[in-house]
């Protein structure tokens, strides 16, 4: 009996009126999540592949395979809905610790994919989107490395969307290189300003003006206060100052004054340790330039975050633990996370009334 | 559009020896079929001379709009009577398991529930929250009261080792009001023979400063955690690091994942084998994130209160849950 129904389920699904009806449903899902707000930046961690394989009597490496399918639907759900950055762990660097064969069989599956995606680069075009493969390149091998890098060039000049690859990764390893890379710059002497404006020539057109135009410029405030103008700015650009010395020198002497802050500004400063602050670890993290994680989804059933996003997902990001297996994660499941996730931040409006203005007004835009 | 059966079919097949079945021109063909028209979303194509045409397409376009702002309606408003349902349904079943799991304030009862487990957690650690809107003393006194209890039913589990995170950082303020208040806990639990407690917190003196003799019945260290050993504890390793540096002590070379570790693991929190969220969902609002990396996150759905019944479930789920660390 059960058979039959079965049968009978898949005959119809599988036929072209069926899925032509199942096509335009999902369409229409869609279409109508888009109209509420979408997470900008999505995270999953796409675990079960092999459970699915070993309850389907499959090999391994074909559990990855099917794996890699429900990937690309749900990215084309993702993108569709108008969510900006997918972040997917693929390969953690513990997996390394996996049976060699399975290693090999996922390296090959990542290399043949994104050789596909570059052989026929407008997957990812039509959508907009971009690769980034985020991780500890050093532990790839050459060959995939090289087929990484092309994908990622290949899909460079797209910029409505972001698919994050993480691949060998893991998120200690990440806040370890983030915190090594935050000392390495900060044992750099600090870069020149990034303005425009150059404080010497500003300097040097002053005291020009003061030399040659005084009557021309009146509002350029007589000697006194500008000599205290002066000593103001040296006190504060050379507290780090080294041995330049200008302290030492005796007041009023206009032009070694010049001559020796025009030399400390050459010179080699270290910035101080002091002003390290979460931002400047934040940009050495490698999803810098994307959105802050709104949403993270794990399948399987293990309710662990695994070193996949802590950094990103400890704050406010809602984290959401799916029963089922990866490869079997659609619209069907992923729809019940995002209705959820939409509704949270319904309640959480609620609560706030000045952010339930902010929707209102998106909402009716969108109309 | 997803790919249709046959595509799939072939697709499949083609993988499975390796790419050698399919021509470039085939395999081409059905990614083309599947992938969504070109001018899919809101770039139109804009064709001189059909002046009437795109109004019929505009038309057309704002019905589609109209259904699509329907059918999010009509989702909403079916998933809210179903996420209704779904919390009264939960409700009613916590309120029944509470009274059903209760542990009368024996620690035997409490040991029976546990006995049966394969094994436990070394360190539990739970995320307690304020209510902002209560009056400030209400809501420190509440807070005592659930770290006392929490804490009692570690001892009688026999875990030794429980943190509790307060986003604040009240608690940690309150350490002596803490340990009073959980001692009374334990002599109203285990009578004059309770187990030994000592109350920790990262940057401040332990408590009690002198640690008497560990008594027979067990001990457990308290350790209290706020926002500030989040991220910020992090950055002020990172400072330190850029200072040695910068000294010329270290090179950023010997920065190493173990050396972060042992650092954030001795100096704030050990990685937790289990977190307990008290919460209607899984939100992790700063807890320390190096250290949850493979903590098991137990969040009972749509629970609001703070009761046995969750914690029992916890480590009940916990038993059950299998280690793999990524093979």
């Amino acid at each position: 009996m059960a058979d039959t129904v079965s049968l009978l389920r898949r005959l119809i699904l599988e036929s072209p009126p069926g899925e032509w009806a199942v096509n335009q449903l999902r369409e229409l899902l869609i279409g109508a999540l888009k109209q509420g707000p979408i997470p900008q930046h999505v995270a999953f961690e796409m675990d079960g592949n092999r459970r699915y394989a070993r309850s389907r009597r499959m090999e391994t490496v074909e559990g990855h395979h099917r794996g890699f399918e429900a990937l690309a639907r749900i990215m084309e759900i993702c993108y569709k809905c108008g969510v900006k950055v997918v972040t997917v762990y693929a390969f953690s660097i513990e997996n390394f610790n996996r049976p060699k064969y399975e290693v090999e069989g996922l390296m090959q599956l990542a290399k043949v994919k994104l050789e596909q995606l570059t052989t026929y680069g407008d997957i990812l075009d039509r959508y907009g989107a971009c690769v980034r493969i985020l991780g500890q390149r050093e532990l790839i091998r050459d060959d995939v490395l090289e087929v990484m890098d092309r994908a990622v060039a290949r899909t460079k000049h797209n910029n409505k969307a972001v698919l994050n690859i993480c691949f060998p990764y893991t998120s200690r390893a990440e806040m370890t290189t983030a915190i090594r890379s935050t000392v390495q710059e900060f044992l750099s002497p600090t870069p020149p300003k990034n303005t425009p404006f150059s404080p010497s020539r500003i300097r040097q057109k002053i005291l020009s003006g003061q030399l040659d135009g005084r009557d021309l410029l009146p509002t350029i405030p007589d000697d006194p206060l500008d000599d205290g103008e002066y000593d103001g700015k040296d006190v504060d650009d050379g507290d780090d100052n080294d041995s330049s010395g200008s302290a030492t020198l005796p007041p009023g002497s206009p032009e070694p004054r010049l001559l020796s802050r025009s030399g400390s500004y050459g010179s080699t400063t270290l910035p101080n340790p002091d002003n390290i602050t979460v931002d400047t670890i934040e940009r050495h993290i490698y999803t810098a330039d994307d959105p802050p994680l709104d949403l993270f989804v794990r399948t399987s059933g293990v309710e662990r975050l695994s070193d996949f996003m802590l950094w990103q997902c400890h704050q406010d990001t809602h984290i959401f633990f799916r029963k089922c297996l990866w490869p079997d994660f659609d619209l069907k499941d992923f729809i019940w996370v995002l209705l959820e996730w939409q509704w949270r931040q319904k309640q959480s409006d609620r609560e706030k009334p000045s952010g339930r203005a902010g929707t209102v007004k998106a909402r009716s835009m969108m109309e | 559009m997803p790919m249709n059966f046959e595509n799939t079919k072939a697709y499949r097949a083609d993988e499975r020896l390796g790419h050698s079945l399919l021509s470039e021109a085939q395999r081409q063909a059905i990614f083309k079929a599947s992938l969504p028209s070109p001018n899919d979303g809101s770039t139109i194509v804009n064709k001189p001379g059909q002046a009437q045409r795109r109004s019929r397409l505009g038309v057309r376009r704002f019905i589609k709009n109209q259904i699509f702002v329907f059918v999010f309606a009509l989702m909403h408003g079916i998933f809210s009577l179903y996420i209704k349902s779904r919390q009264t349904w939960h409700g009613v079943s916590y309120r029944i398991s509470s009274i059903l799991y209760y542990h009368h304030a024996t620690p035997q009862y409490i040991r029976r529930d546990i006995m049966g487990l394969t094994k436990k957690p070394k360190h539990l650690s739970a995320i307690l929250k304020t209510e902002g809107n209560h009056r400030a003393k209400n809501d420190l006194d509440r807070l005592i009261e659930e770290t006392a209890e929490l804490a009692t039913w570690c001892a009688c589990a026999e875990i030794p080792m429980l943190s509790i995170y307060e986003k604040s950082g009240v608690l940690k303020k309150h350490m002596p009001r803490v340990y009073e208040a959980v001692v009374q806990k334990f002599t109203f639990y285990f009578g004059a023979e309770h187990p030994t407690l000592s109350v920790t917190s990262p940057h401040q003196d332990d408590f009690p400063t002198r640690m008497l003799e560990e008594s027979r019945h067990g001990h457990l260290q308290l350790h209290l955690i706020s926002y500030q050993d989040g991220r910020e504890s992090i950055v002020d390793l990172t400072r330190t690091l850029a200072d040695m540096s910068q000294r010329g002590k270290i090179s950023p070379r010997d920065i190493s994942q173990e050396l972060i570790d042992a650092e954030l693991s001795e100096g704030i929190l050990p990685e937790p084998d289990l977190l307990i969220l008290f919460t209607p969902h899984v939100e992790l609002s700063g807890y320390p994130p190096w250290q949850i990396r493979l903590t098991e996150i137990f969040c009972l759905q749509d629970n609001e209160t703070f009761g046995y019944q969750v914690f029992l479930k916890a480590l009940r789920n916990f038993a059950s849950a299998q280690f793999r660390r990524g093979k």
